[in-house]
């Protein structure tokens, strides 16, 4: 076991050196905190008044939770769907690829002209960014089961439907986990995105109020808050992710 | 080429759709025809303010591509050969990578210049992409080349230059490929803190003016500059798999 | 005449990128193998003996002639769940457990899992202990011991072997000779065997075939006389010792 303090250096060294050049550049060129508040004094805000961030924060989390959820399930969906017809599968492939290079947030605005500016257009934003790997890391998986277990559930005179649930959607778990891993970490900022710009509730509105406001702590606050919500979805997925690879090969 | 003829199908399906709930208007007013964006986008007098939003978030996004692209080589590069920095390096990229776009505005804001945080906040988004896929390429190499160059008496620089560097090569260009979209949000959300132009502030105007058929124009040129840089990476992904993969 | 597989002129071309004519691995290959009958054969890699099973597997479609199997298209008894296959690659789904890998016939073919059935079997390949370990946890060789339990469990009707007992060392693989001779002689199941022994062929084989390759051909065919059941020491005798020469001759030819 290393002792605590290496440990600590080991893992975090890049994080440390970071806060502490934030606090050194604010207090070097002695910023005004409306500026550009030190991370001592986001801290102090963060502590002073938890329940301003407590709030959105469950509205931010609640959307990203359910967003990542229904965007992954209808993304394993739909690659079900086009792996049970090839006809799906050739008419939907290109369409993925070309809308999985599409720079999501420019299509935010659209969304919400659709949708209307406010909940429901954070929720398709999520979805929507949640959809695409989940497609295309579930279409890849379900077309590569084990050497040999195709020719074998034929032998065995395996119908569609067992193919499907015995080979095909096991053998897309750990692709399935890196689409989560993927999604995990971007659902909360996806989000955050959004609210900022429709400015409702969440931390992005916090932070758009909160910046519009000169509250500048706080809007730095909201910003800390999602960076270690998104760090430790991202580290729990990764978490996940191993987890099902060594459960699925 | 059955599967080319189906998806070339699959995507007229999409436009004509686009087409037909635009002219029926079933999703009201903001989902105008295809037509009608197209004719706009094509418009002389539009052209002067397309080309140049287009050219200051294409800038942007080279820049912060190429800035976002380096450092990730080389955090990856020095954390491999230095193992005793890898946990702290992965630690920092994962946490980098996690704040929220809207907050690297400000910060770039007061650190560089309005005309540069597009390109600030787009090579963050670059950088953590390249880093994992350069650190996950450099570890490709197998055990098996490994025992092989140690019992060839390789020492550690002609190790990572002859065995570990071009095993990484293929993963390195994928990640190329997946970080130009990136950077490309990056640039629109970094214009968004006060950039004179760009496609980022097309957007917003048109939204705030409900410049409807403008706004769906601002989309399909992001669209576009990102699918043809992508493309362009897909085939040079192509290439190093074939040479390396 | 009783005929439980048929193969009938059977020839398969595979396509070669950029060569038109492509690889004649099957020339006109006709081979009978009677009902309960068990048929090795014997060839040098490469000359078409998996293709010849995938054929009667129905895995593969034959370019010219046909392949039949109780009279009907080898495609029937799979879907009649009746076909039992050890394939040269164990085929094992990783996700799974052994107990539940040996199980998976049962539930494709939506049959209730008879588990003294699945116990025996697991005891008979020496992996009772491991019934809940992972493929990967297991090596190589009991990896095709489980895949053979799997080929076996559902009692099938006809019994298509790829070289099972390739990654076993020579004492476990005399074992599994008996153990397999003792089944197939309690339910006389048709069972073709791919192997690269001579002796494992001869020990367990009513019929020894010898192929030739490119393209794949019947080279010789060699009835085995020795009375059922065989004692491993039939191995040691005379007549064996002179078969076996015979038989490497044709595969060295
Ligand atoms: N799917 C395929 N596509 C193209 N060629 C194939 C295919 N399967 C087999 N072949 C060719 O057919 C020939 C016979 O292959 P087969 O696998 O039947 O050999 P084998 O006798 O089982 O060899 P071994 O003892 O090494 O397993 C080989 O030349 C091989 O290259
Ligand atoms: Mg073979």
């Amino acid at each position: 076991m290393r002792p605590l303090l290496v440990r600590l250096v080991e893992d975090y060294w890049g994080i440390l050196l970071l806060l502490f050049a934030w606090q050194a550049w604010v207090v070097v060129n002695s910023f005004n905190p409306i500026v550009m508040p030190t991370p001592t004094a986001v801290l102090g805000d963060l502590v002073s008044h938890p329940g301003v961030y407590l709030g959105n924060v469950g509205i931010t989390l609640s959307i990203a939770v359910f967003g990542l959820v229904a965007g992954m399930l209808v993304g394993t969906g739909l690659a079900v769907a086009a792996w049970f017809s090839p006809i799906a599968s050739g008419l939907l492939n290109p369409l993925t690829v070309l809308f999985s290079s599409v720079p999501v947030v420019a299509l935010i605005p659209v969304i919400a002209r659709l949708l209307g500016y406010d909940t429901s257009t954070v929720l398709a934003i999520v979805v929507i960014i949640t959809f695409f790997p989940s497609f295309v890391f579930a279409s890849s998986g379900l077309r590569q089961p084990p050497p040999g277990a195709e020719d074998l559930f034929r032998v065995l005179g395996a119908s569609r439907l067992d193919l499907l649930r015995r080979l095909a959607l096991p053998a897309a778990m750990p692709n399935l986990a890196i689409a989560f891993k993927l999604a995990a970490a971007h659902a909360i900022l996806a989000a955050m995105v959004a609210e900022f710009l429709m400015g409702t509730t969440g931390l992005g509105y916090l932070f758009a109020k909160t910046k519009s406001d000169f509250q500048t702590e706080q809007a730095f606050g909201a910003s800390l808050v999602a960076t270690v919500i998104s760090a430790s979805a991202f580290l729990a997925a990764g978490w996940v992710e191993k987890k099902v690879r060594e459960r699925y090969s | 080429m059955k599967q080319t003829l189906l998806g070339a199908l699959g995507i007229a399906l999409f436009l004509a759709l686009w087409e037909v709930v635009g002219r029926t208007q079933i999703l009201g007013i903001s989902w105008p025809p295809l037509s009608d964006v197209l004719a706009e986008l094509t418009d002389e007098r539009r052209r002067p303010l397309f080309l140049r939003a287009l050219g200051a978030t294409l800038e942007s996004t080279a820049l912060g591509y190429l800035w976002g692209t380096g450092a990730g080589l080389i955090l990856a590069t020095v954390a491999h050969l230095l193992p005793a920095l890898r946990r702290g390096s992965d630690r920092l990229a994962a946490v980098l990578n996690s704040v929220p776009s809207i907050a690297l505005g400000p910060i770039f804001l007061v650190l560089l210049t309005r005309e540069s945080t597009p390109a600030a906040v787009s090579s963050i988004h670059v950088f953590f992409i390249v880093f994992v896929s350069v650190s996950s390429g450099l570890q490709r190499a197998t055990p098996a080349h490994r025992d092989l160059f140690a019992v060839l008496g390789a020492d550690r620089i002609k190790r990572f230059g002859r065995l570990e560097l071009p095993a990484a090569l293929p993963s390195l260009v994928s990640g190329l490929r997946l970080a130009w979209p990136a950077a490309l949000i990056g640039a629109i959300i970094g214009e968004w803190f006060g950039a004179p132009r760009g496609i980022g502030i097309l957007i917003i105007n048109a939204m705030q003016n409900f410049q409807i058929v403008l706004l769906w124009c601002a989309v399909l040129l992001a669209v576009g500059a990102s699918l043809f840089f992508y493309g362009l990476l897909t085939l040079l992904e192509r290439a190093a798999y074939a040479r390396f993969g | 005449m009783n005929v439980a597989i048929a193969i009938d002129k059977v020839s398969k071309r595979f396509p070669l990128p950029g060569d038109k004519e492509g690889v004649l691995a099957l020339a006109e290959l006709s081979l009978t193998i009677a009902p309960g009958e068990f048929v090795a054969i014997l060839g040098p890699s490469g000359c078409g003996k998996s293709t010849l099973l995938r054929l009667v597997a129905s895995l593969e479609q034959p370019t010219g002639g046909t392949v039949t199997v109780n009279g009907a298209a080898p495609g029937l008894v799979s879907a009649q769940h009746a076909l039992g296959v050890a394939f040269q690659d164990h085929a094992l789904l990783p996700w799974l457990s052994v107990h539940d890998n040996i199980a998976l016939p049962f539930r494709l073919a939506g049959r209730r899992i008879d588990e003294p059935a699945i116990a025996r079997l697991l005891e008979l390949v020496g992996l009772a202990s491991f019934e809940k370990a992972r493929p990967k946890q297991l090596s190589g060789g009991m990896r095709q011991r489980a895949s053979i339990a799997r080929a076996l469990v559902l009692e099938p009707e006809v019994l298509l072997l790829d070289e099972p007992f390739g990654a076993l060392d020579a004492v476990t693989r005399r074992q599994m000779n008996v153990e397999l001779q003792r089944i197939w002689s309690a339910r006389q199941i048709t069972t073709m065997l791919i192997t690269h022994s001579v002796d494992e062929a001869l020990f367990l084989a009513d019929r020894v075939v010898v192929m030739s390759g490119r393209p794949g051909r019947i080279l010789r065919e060699v009835q085995v006389p020795f009375a059922r059941p065989r004692d491993p020491w039939v191995m040691r005798s005379e007549a064996f010792h002179r078969l076996v020469d015979d038989l490497t001759a044709a595969l060295e030819a």
